[in-house]
């Protein structure tokens, strides 16, 4: 039996493990309750139904057209588009203990229990 | 229950349609405390609206996209490695957006935890669901504290954005009363300000762990400067005829976060008798704080916990352990426990009151004991998580119903 690769699991995270019964495109065994109809996991399914942001270059051109557009609605350009170099220089480097999670991938406080 | 109660919401071709949505700037899961409170907020929500999406942080190895049979819940996390935290910040706004957008039709209710996660969903186009902004601290306040290069400036634009989301939102949620008054001499409406303190639950029995120390003191949860670890660490240093003792330090943050405080603990000649431990489980910690002779939560007296106000939940915690608590005496941590009752109150950054009090609780073992099991009855009565959540349910009934966008 090949056991489903789904994640699943709020608090804690673990691995299906169910018998797998499609391999989506990505590669990955898929058990018949994890499987869309197209016979995708979890994880594709659901970047299917919301605009790419993972495709390179899609957060900076999503995020300027975002923050003019509200900019434009809310009147008040300074708000949304009025970090500059300056603001965001503060912001490079250092510590980002509470806000915004970590960018270090090896961080190890992802909460995962059997991987 | 009243109309909440899950109604058939799966059409036949897809997944559920969201009727409630969460999103914090935040990784989730996480050992940090900030999640156990995302997950219990969450948690309440998707159970009064059969489900919903969560969208929150991740990285490391946890999945963009989630989803479980039968719960009607879908987890996004926003994982793009932007080193930036102002980039980061806008990127992920933008992604919130592209997350709100297919459901703003259905949505019934949505639930943020910081200002951008709230700029998008106040502003979305089509909105007509109630937004419940929970404010349980300020960027604007708390980035002055942990970068100390970003510019007032700066800072004040944060705290703009805040007043913007602040002001569209339907109701404020604060966890400490002390941030409820911050909040309403920002222009915040009391009657838009609901408090819904922290909660915790009374952990079972467990073991002490193997790797205990026979007597030790015990601090919980991140190393930011405003947690006051540098305070303890001193205080710990005049401690140093209690030759047995040790201090444990439950790092909810990776290891690398530590470097600067070791070195202090170097310097103080102490880090032979600190006990290190990183990102353990919850109920790992748990086990910890139960083992411990005394909780200590060093907060110091800055703007970051005086006047923005602080509902640390490692008090909480501790006290449901049945461990006696020495914290700092601020406004925040009077609201959860009382001086002598359930612990010590001591004035905040002052090494050598603190390690008198902690002294006191060490001579007199019975009377701290004593105290740890009021901290323990006062959780139970008082600060179980049931109640939050049954104080949040009553919230989402009321804008929900009050809104008139039920349908
Ligand atoms: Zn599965
Ligand atoms: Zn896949």
């Amino acid at each position: 039996m090949n056991p489903c690769g789904a994640t699943t699991g709020f608090f804690v995270l673990g691995r299906c493990g169910r018998a797998a019964v499609t391999v989506c495109r990505c590669g990955r065994q898929i058990c018949a309750e994890h499987a869309d109809q197209q016979g995708l996991c979890p994880e594709c399914s659901g970047a299917q139904g919301y605009a790419d942001p993972y495709r390179p270059g899609w957060a900076r051109g999503f995020r300027r057209s975002y923050y003019q557009r509200s900019s434009y609605d809310y009147g008040d350009p300074n708000l949304y588009t009025g970090y500059d170099i300056y603001d965001r220089s503060g912001f490079d480097q250092g510590d980002d203990f509470a806000i915004g999670g970590d960018v270090d991938p090896d961080s190890g406080d992802g909460g995962w229990t059997d991987s | 229950m009243t109309g909440e109660a899950p109604e058939t919401q799966a059409s036949p071709a897809g997944p559920p349609e969201v009727r409630a949505a969460y999103f914090a700037f935040d990784r989730f899961p996480s050992t940090k405390g900030s999640a156990v409170h995302i997950g219990q907020m969450a948690a309440e929500l998707f159970e009064r609206f059969g489900g919903g999406l969560l969208g929150v942080l991740g990285g490391g190895n946890l999945p963009r996209y989630q989803w479980e049979p039968g719960s009607g819940i879908r987890i996004a996390r926003f994982g793009e490695r932007i080193p930036n935290l102002i980039d980061r910040a806008e990127a992920y706004s933008a992604w919130v957006a592209a997350h709100v957008a297919p459901h703003v039709e259905t949505l019934r209710v949505c639930h943020v935890r910081d200002p951008w996660s709230a700029l998008p969903v106040v502003t979305a186009p089509g909105r007509r669901y109630p937004v419940v902004y929970e404010v349980n601290g300020l960027p604007s306040v708390e980035l002055g504290h942990t970068w100390p290069l970003a510019a007032p400036a700066t800072l004040a634009r944060i705290a703009e954005l805040e007043d913007f989301c602040l002001e569209r939102a339907d109701v404020v949620v604060v966890p400490s009363g002390v941030i409820g008054t911050a909040l309403r001499r920002r222009g915040v409406p009391g009657e838009r300000i609901e408090l819904v303190p922290n909660g915790a639950d009374v952990p079972p029995e467990r073991p002490r762990p193997d790797d205990a120390p026979e007597s030790y003191l015990v601090y919980a949860g991140a190393l930011q400067p405003w947690q006051g670890l540098d305070v303890l660490l001193r205080a710990f240093a005049r401690l140093a005829d209690l030759t047995g003792l040790r201090l444990v330090i439950l790092s909810s943050v990776p290891e690398r976060r530590a470097r600067a405080l070791r070195r202090l603990a170097e310097r103080l000649g102490v880090e032979d008798r600190v006990v290190w431990r990183f990102t353990l489980p919850h109920a790992e910690v748990a086990a910890w704080l139960a083992g411990a002779a005394v909780s200590v939560a060093p907060l110091t007296g800055c703007a970051r916990n005086v006047d923005q106000g602080c509902a640390p939940l490692k008090i909480l915690e501790s006290m449901a352990a049945g461990t006696p608590v020495v914290a700092s005496g601020l406004p925040a941590v009077r609201e959860l426990m009382a001086d002598g009752v359930h612990g010590r109150l001591v004035a905040p950054d002052r090494p050598a009151e603190l390690a008198r009090a902690i002294r006191v609780l060490l001579e007199y073992p019975d009377a701290a004991r004593a105290m740890g099991e009021r901290g323990r009855r006062r959780v139970r009565e008082e600060f179980a998580w049931a109640a939050t959540r049954a104080r949040m349910a009553t919230i989402y009934r009321s804008i929900t119903s009050n809104s008139g966008i039920t349908r």
